[in-house]
């Protein structure tokens, strides 16, 4: 597990996840919402510190299986696993990215926010790496 | 990452299933990770990809009015987001084509297709303002 003030140099995605929380708000309390978001994201990228943000539409298609055979609908859009959008943040560490994190308008509504550092290596390449090196020591 | 082109919205796959290296052997595993890497190669060569990264198998979730910070399960997860891609084609069915082609589907890899929104209120506000912000 990596060191809280491990630092990186790739920066951290904000996976934002949530139900439809806003068709329980009126319409000013959606526009009031919308305006603090806005106002987070703008402020943070003003600082450098955020890339501009994607949302996702609560609609689309799963494809698995050998092939890609089945395509099925979902993500199902009451779920609250849900990711509705993401941020890129470029800090150096991830108590920063998780203070981020926490000071986001949203969470007050009940969405949760995944941290996770982008890797600077593809962590299945590396896997293959330490594989190589333990199976030439168990053929030793 | 392109968000200079307000039309194309375009959609993102998001990968997820983080317990794919379990039971392959290293050259097993060396040839998918070879193979991922090409194809995001030859997709961002045909101008279809824009972005892609993959995440670390670790991180945190922050949640609630109380902004509580837990531990995630993303080590050899089937759910867990191992990585994206940001792809700007026009139409869903070019997107699930794309993932089709996932070379990690036959390990148990599933790929989420996802419109990237245009209508969404919160990224129309956003786009609008970074644009006049460059003015």
């Amino acid at each position: 597990m990596q060191n809280m003030n491990t630092q990186k140099q790739n920066g951290y995605m904000l996976l934002f996840r949530s139900d439809e929380w806003y068709e329980e708000l009126s319409h000013d309390e959606i526009q009031k919402v919308i305006s603090q978001n806005n106002a987070w994201i703008e402020g943070l990228m003003a600082q450098g510190k955020a890339k501009p943000g994607h949302a996702l539409q609560r609609d689309g298609a799963t494809v698995s299986g050998k092939g890609g055979r089945i395509v099925s609908d979902g993500p199902f859009a009451e779920s609250k696993e849900v990711i509705g959008g993401f941020l890129l943040v470029d800090v150096e560490t991830i108590a920063e990215a998780i203070a981020i994190a926490q000071s986001s308008p949203t969470l007050a509504y009940g969405t949760s926010i995944e941290v996770r550092p982008v890797a600077e290596e593809c962590p299945l390449d590396v896997r293959a790496r330490e594989l190589a090196r333990v199976e030439q020591f168990a053929n030793a | 990452m392109n968000t200079q082109n307000q039309n194309q919205t375009g959609y993102m796959l998001l990968f997820r299933g983080t317990d794919l290296r379990k039971g392959l052997s290293s050259e097993e595993l060396q040839k998918v990770t070879d193979n991922w890497m090409a194809w995001f190669k030859r997709l961002t060569e045909q101008g279809k990809a824009v972005a892609g990264n993959p995440l670390e198998r670790e991180g945190k979730i922050v949640s609630g009015k109380d902004r509580v910070v837990s531990d995630g399960p993303f080590a050899e997860s089937k759910e867990a987001i191992g990585g994206y891609f940001l792809l700007d084609v026009a139409t869903i069915d070019e997107a699930i084509a794309i993932a089709k082609e996932c070379p990690g589907l036959p390990y148990g890899i599933r790929v989420e297709v996802r419109p990237v929104a245009g209508e969404c209120p919160i990224a129309a506000d956003l786009r609008a303002e970074a644009q006049f912000a460059q003015v």
